[in-house]
């Protein structure tokens, strides 16, 4: 059995390194961006879905890894992928920064936190024009050739869903879930909840920024109110909890059907995308919370690890 | 910062931060009130308050009504717009985790501001009714602002004597302090909820009228409040309604301060640096409040 879903793992993982080889540049690009939204709602799964502890501004640390990579590519004329591995230095280093006082608040003051957190790296990046460009944001060259990205971005989302799964099965995810299931408890039995936290924090903020930096190059061109959005954080925990939270492949999940979903919605609605969006939106957190992975695993017994 | 600041200078910032505080107080003594009685962070407040201003301006500009006159739609429209949410949508997430009650409002909040942008454009509207300040020797104080903030105080003071005086006040301090002790008490706690967010949405909403003589209006003019109106909160005390009014003009004034000193772009940033550091400092707020 586990033979098996090894090769099954691995054939998936070939065809999806053959396929741009094959497809129109309009699917390569269509799976960079579910490449990201995997990356950003595992990211998001990282600190919310096993802590519990909810990250209402993760979009922040996504944006100072755009901003840190086109500075970098701009200004410094950096290649994009060291620019982009830098774009996740600074995102720990802001994740640190915060993470430690705020990840003391508890439940609501945490969320609403994180919700300031994004206004102000916003508000900081508009201020600081002879860097950012203000509100004109920063352009960059144009990019010859998207498979790079491709292959960037996918590496991420592996990587992310890797994390997730050694988290998962080491004593640290263990210890990570005893936090969101009752944090007194889980000191009281000797776990070292403000340190796993902030290490968890610092993980779910290190994939976003590089993931930014990625968004940056490949977009060509990013200005502050479209790299900060509050929707962008909300995606992501829409697909993550559509997923299922606290599992290896509920992010996954939930950010391809989700995509493919939106993609199919936006090209025939426009107009009622957000309406469409937003009754999704009201369906998951009113009649779902679990997810699909959590409803299955619920139901058919299937093991806490995938 | 090459200018240098004399004492006139900094008199006018923190009247102007003042003035500005009273009116922060007034809409976030609805946001209080939603949280402290249903443990709901209502991010859609700031499309309420829209609403309000939405409302007074096209009563201005359609029927010539004084902008202050209209207070008196706009409270009890907004207040009618709040029973009929909470009756629909945020009575399921009534003492649930946090992101529920997040995610929802969120919704609630993208779409009455994507029907104001369908209904009524995403162009910058303004209530030109007063103009001009009064000079009070080194400081000079904007009409519409001293007003409005007269008329926030003034309310602000009305829904505290409701909340002081009446039994149904009463009953929502009640139920905020303990839920199940209120209900055992025979209050009828959903019915509390329905009048708490009508009441909070009202508040918002004159909020929103007050605003939109000072400021443009637009669908996304509410944004900015809704992160202010928690600041307030954390400042006076979650749960602490008398904080909340106190927490409001202390917002003000550091606002008024930092775009002072520094710019005011950063003010948000300063407010931001100070939240954080009261809730490590003091967790239950800089006023006494319950935790």
């Amino acid at each position: 059995m586990k033979g098996l879903i090894g090769a099954v793992v691995l054939l998936i993982l070939a065809a999806l390194g053959l396929m741009p080889f094959f497809v129109t540049n309009y699917i390569v690009s269509f799976a960079i961006q579910i490449f990201m939204w995997i990356a950003l709602a595992g990211s998001w799964n990282l600190i919310s879905g096993f802590t519990g502890y909810v990250s209402f501004g993760h979009v922040a640390f996504f944006g100072t890894g755009a901003y840190t990579a086109a500075i970098l590519i701009s200004k410094a004329g950096w290649h994009w992928f060291p620019a982009s591995l830098t774009g996740s230095v600074t995102a720990a280093a802001l994740a640190l920064i915060i993470g430690y006082p705020c990840l003391r608040l508890k439940g609501p003051y945490f969320a609403i936190a994180m919700l300031g957190l994004n206004e102000v790296v916003r508000a900081l990046v508009s201020y600081f024009e002879t860097f950012t460009g203000g509100g004109n944001g920063i352009s960059l060259p144009p990019i010859a050739s998207i498979q790079p990205v491709y292959y960037a971005m996918g590496g991420v989302a592996l990587a992310v869903v890797l994390f997730t799964y050694l988290i998962i099965t080491s004593r640290f995810g263990l210890r990570l879930l005893s936090i969101r299931e009752d944090e007194l408890a889980a000191e009281a039995m000797g776990v070292n909840t403000a340190r796993l936290k902030l290490y968890a924090f610092l993980l779910s903020a290190t994939f976003p920024g590089i993931v930014g930096g990625f968004f940056a190059w490949y977009s060509s061109h990013i200005e502050p109110i479209g790299t900060f959005p509050l929707l962008t954080t909300i995606t992501m925990i829409i697909m993550c909890l559509f997923g299922g939270k606290g599992t290896v492949l509920g992010p996954v999940l939930g950010a391809t059907l989700l995509s493919i979903f939106q993609e199919m919605v936006w090209a025939r609605f426009l107009f009622i995308h957000q309406a469409i969006f937003g009754a999704l939106i009201v369906a998951v957190v009113l009649l779902m919370p679990r997810g699909i992975l959590g409803v299955l695993q619920q139901r058919y017994r299937l093991p806490r690890t995938i | 910062m090459p200018i240098e600041i004399t004492g006139g200078m900094l008199l006018q910032g923190v009247v102007s931060g003042l003035l500005a505080g009273g009116l922060y107080a007034m809409v976030a003594l609805g946001m209080a009130l939603i949280f402290g009685v249903m443990r709901v962070i209502n991010v859609a407040h700031g499309t309420l308050l829209m609403l309000g201003a939405y409302a007074t301006y096209w009563l201005f500009a359609l029927y010539g009504m004084n902008p202050f006159l209209s207070l008196l739609i706009s409270f009890p429209l907004l207040f009618v717009v709040g029973v009929i949410l909470q009756r629909l949508f945020v009575y399921r997430v009534v003492d649930a985790p946090e992101l529920s009650s997040l995610l929802l409002t969120f919704w609630i909040s993208i779409f009455i501001a994507n029907m104001a942008m369908v209904a009524w454009t995403a162009d910058y509207r303004s209530v030109e009714f007063l103009t001009g300040s009064f000079l009070l020797g080194p400081i000079a104080l904007s009409k519409p602002r001293l007003i409005s903030f007269c008329f926030a105080l003034g309310i602000t003071y009305l829904a505290f004597l409701f909340l002081n005086k009446s039994k149904t006040g009463k009953a929502i301090r009640a139920t905020s302090q303990h839920r199940e002790l209120a209900q055992v008490c025979g209050i009828n706690v959903r019915r509390i909820d329905l009048i708490t967010f009508g009441l909070a949405a009202g508040l918002a909403g004159t909020g929103g009228s007050l605003v939109s003589v000072m400021f443009s209006v637009f669908p996304e003019m509410g944004q900015i409040y809704v992160f202010k109106s928690f600041l307030v909160i954390v400042l006076g005390g979650a749960g602490n309604y008398p904080g909340a009014f106190f927490g409001g003009l202390i917002l003000g004034l550091v606002e008024g301060l930092a775009s002072l000193y520094l710019s005011a772009q950063l003010s948000e940033v300063i407010a931001y640096i100070l939240l954080v550091l009261i809730l490590l400092v003091r967790p239950t707020g800089l006023l006494r409040g319950r935790s």
